[in-house]
């Protein structure tokens, strides 16, 4: 598959009073045509700066990127001025937010934002834009699109009004499309109407994804590859299922374990990871995590590089957590095991066992 | 056991209506979003009120060159007769007559163009200067907003009358209706730059501008198309206000002489000439008075009532 989009060494800061805020801290992916990539972390760990960055939306100052490029089709957004910026925006990148409810501008129709963009990046007469913005509105499961269109946004549910946004955000078919905890704010049954509407259009229209999420759930069923974020870094990366099967770092060890579970014994409390993320105006030298890591070792207070651990599987983590020496030790400093998900990890299962 | 009594999660889905009929409340739904502001706007009585006082200021304003030659008083503003000076109501002159001779309805109908005029053009200008500079300054903030907002600060700081007395006495041609219109407009538009820049403020900040600025937008089309609409209530309110106060600036200005000259007849200027005779004709005051009052009230009241109206949250769902 051809590249789509490559983010080299990508460094964002905040500047404060206090001194600069490493929002995000020289990461590197790629994000190739047609493909669904998640980006997984907690608040704070970079996830929508990194998507803000992409598109160059972040308030700057305060925000400032201060090194790395971002290729997209082989041109570097960094560099582009802001009229050129604007045709890339909504016209080649779109982009969901997490709050459907107030995402839409309260005193526009339906139909009036859904034309504008279609106007803005594709020319369109406005009954052209007005009859495309109709089969949007179908495309993404609105029944009664007609009617519908002539509404305003508060006479659409939660779920309704993500699905316009959606509508929005792929009205130019755009080649990449950014959808930033697109279900946080939905029910779950809509979570997974969403998560589904998104798979398939996804297909249909041949745009790649990059789905943000502090919610392992969410990316499971839809994405290709997973990237875990921790305070600016890429802590991961790998194919999904790599992710779930065989963990590499100590942060997604944390992550997987911290899902709740409907197994999970009856008034057991939920797993979480202890401590908290880095104080990112003064963060740890070396590996950001390894305040809070089990499985911490001198050697961490070097920082890690991307260590290849399988085929498109890198890990910055020092340790080899499929070790069950360094299991054992893990468990003394209070490391919990992962349940096998599905039968695998049998890794951990075993010495979970021992 | 039998399916068909299991009462639990499973019980039967009750068949979906084919055809549904139409209610008056599903009629409702299907109205333009035109009709539920103006059924809203009209449900109103207060408001309503205000706007019906409006409609027969305007129409007797506009309808004064076609009802006064009917009356017989063509030239009101400029033919003194002092043969029936200082007369009471009467038929032929309903309002009386002034100091000269002249019909005060005459006069008060000619006064009431000029009053309205003046209210209405001084708030568009007013309007249009505080929308803009509230608009930059909620906008782009920084520099540009402390810098505009201490101009406004340092100009509603300075005693309104005395600087428009001061103007209007040394600067602007006196008595003409622009050179009024516009001198009540650079002092007139301060609040309402106020109002827009806080809207601004706080609306900038949500996320729809954020979702629009990822879809491609700019920053004209961000203001125009979508943080304006979003603080048309309390534009619209500002500026019905605006009306209402510049017909007393207006007023205030040609009763302490610094306004419209004679002959020309405001309201204001039918105020000055005629309070040295209220205790021989109260009429004179009263009808001037009287106008204004109802006139400045009716604004008010049929801009709170359109605020009330255009709000879309209001909108039943």
């Amino acid at each position: 598959m051809p590249k789509l989009l490559e983010v080299n060494d990508l460094k964002t800061q905040f500047r404060t009073r206090e001194g600069p805020i490493q929002a995000v801290n020289g990461i590197s992916f790629t994000v190739n045509e047609g493909e669904a990539v998640g980006i997984v972390g907690e608040s704070g760990s970079g996830k929508s700066v990194t998507a803000l960055s992409i598109l160059r939306l972040l308030p700057m100052p305060p925000a400032q990127i201060v090194d790395g490029a971002v290729l997209f089709q082989d041109q570097d957004l960094v560099d582009l001025n802001e009229a050129e910026m604007r045709r890339i925006r909504g016209g080649k990148i779109s982009m969901i937010f997490q709050d459907p409810i107030s995402s839409l501008n309260p005193v526009m129709r339906i139909q009036d934002q859904i034309v504008e963009t279609l106007q803005l990046h594709l020319g369109l007469s406005k009954a052209e834009a007005r009859a495309r913005a109709r089969s949007l509105l179908e495309a993404v499961g609105i029944p009664d699109a007609a009617r519908r269109l002539r509404g305003y946004p508060h006479q659409f549910s939660g779920g309704m009004r993500q699905r316009v946004m959606i509508a929005i955000a792929i009205a130019t078919n755009p080649k990449l499309l950014i959808a930033d905890e697109p279900t946080t704010a939905l029910d779950v049954t809509i979570q997974a109407q969403i998560l589904e509407l998104l798979a398939r259009l996804r297909r249909d229209l041949n745009t790649s994804l990059i789905l943000i999420t502090h919610d392992l759930g969410v990316v499971a069923g839809v994405t290709d590859r997973i990237l875990v974020m921790y305070a600016g870094h890429i802590a991961e990366r790998a194919p999904t299922e790599e992710i779930f099967d065989n963990p590499r770092h100590p942060y997604t060890l944390g992550l997987l374990g911290a899902v709740p579970r409907l197994d999970a014994e009856r008034g057991s409390d939920l797993v979480t990871i202890p401590g908290s993320p880095p104080d990112l105006l003064h963060p740890p030298t070396g590996c950001p995590f390894q305040p809070r890591c089990p499985f911490k070792i001198d050697k961490c207070a070097t920082y890690p590089p991307d260590l290849k651990v399988g085929r498109d599987h890198y890990s910055a983590c020092w340790v080899d957590v499929t070790d069950p020496k360094e299991q054992q030790r893990a468990m003394q400093k209070g490391f919990i095991p992962l349940h096998p998900v599905g039968g695998t990890l049998a890794g951990e299962f075993s010495a979970g066992n021992a | 056991m039998d399916v068909t009594q299991f009462e639990g999660p499973h019980a039967p889905v009750p068949p979906v209506p084919e055809v549904v009929e139409l209610t008056p409340e599903l009629a409702r739904k299907r109205r333009g979003q035109f009709r539920i502001i103006t059924d809203r706007f009209l449900r109103n009585r207060v408001a309503v009120a205000g706007f019906v006082i409006l409609v027969i200021m305007t129409t007797l304003a506009l309808l004064a060159p076609v009802i006064e030659p009917v009356r017989g008083q063509f030239d009101p503003a400029t033919t003194p007769n002092f043969a029936i000076a200082l007369q009471g109501p009467s038929l032929a002159h309903p309002f009386g007559t002034d100091n000269v001779g002249r019909d005060e309805l005459a006069r008060w109908l000619y006064g009431a163009r000029v009053s309205l005029q003046v209210g209405l053009f001084a708030m568009l200008a007013s309007i249009l200067l505080g929308v803009t500079i509230g608009a930059l300054a909620g906008f782009y903030g920084g520099w540009l907003d402390s810098t505009l907002m201490r101009i406004v600060d340092a100009m509603l700081a300075v005693p309104l009358y005395l600087i428009l007395f001061l103007l209007s006495a040394t600067f602007f041609s006196r008595g003409t209706t622009f050179g009024i219109v516009l001198l009540i407009a650079a002092f007139s538009w301060l609040y309402t730059a106020r109002v827009v820049r806080s809207e601004f403020v706080a609306l900038k900040e949500r996320e729809f501008l954020l979702a629009t600025r990822t879809l491609g937008a700019g920053d004209l089309r961000l203001i125009l198309r979508h943080i304006i609409p979003n603080a048309i209530g309390p534009i619209v309110v500002s500026a019905t206000l605006l009306v209402g106060t510049n017909i007393i600036t207006e007023s205030t200005l040609s009763f302490f002489g610094f306004g419209l000259q004679p002959p020309a007849s405001s309201w204001g200027v039918l105020l000055a000439d005629s309070e040295s005779y209220f205790t021989q004709q109260p009429m004179l005051v009263w009808a001037p008075g009287l106008g204004i009052l109802l006139t400045v009230l009716a604004f008010n009241l049929m801009g709170d009532g359109l605020r009330d109206a255009l709000d879309p949250q209001m909108t039943e769902r």
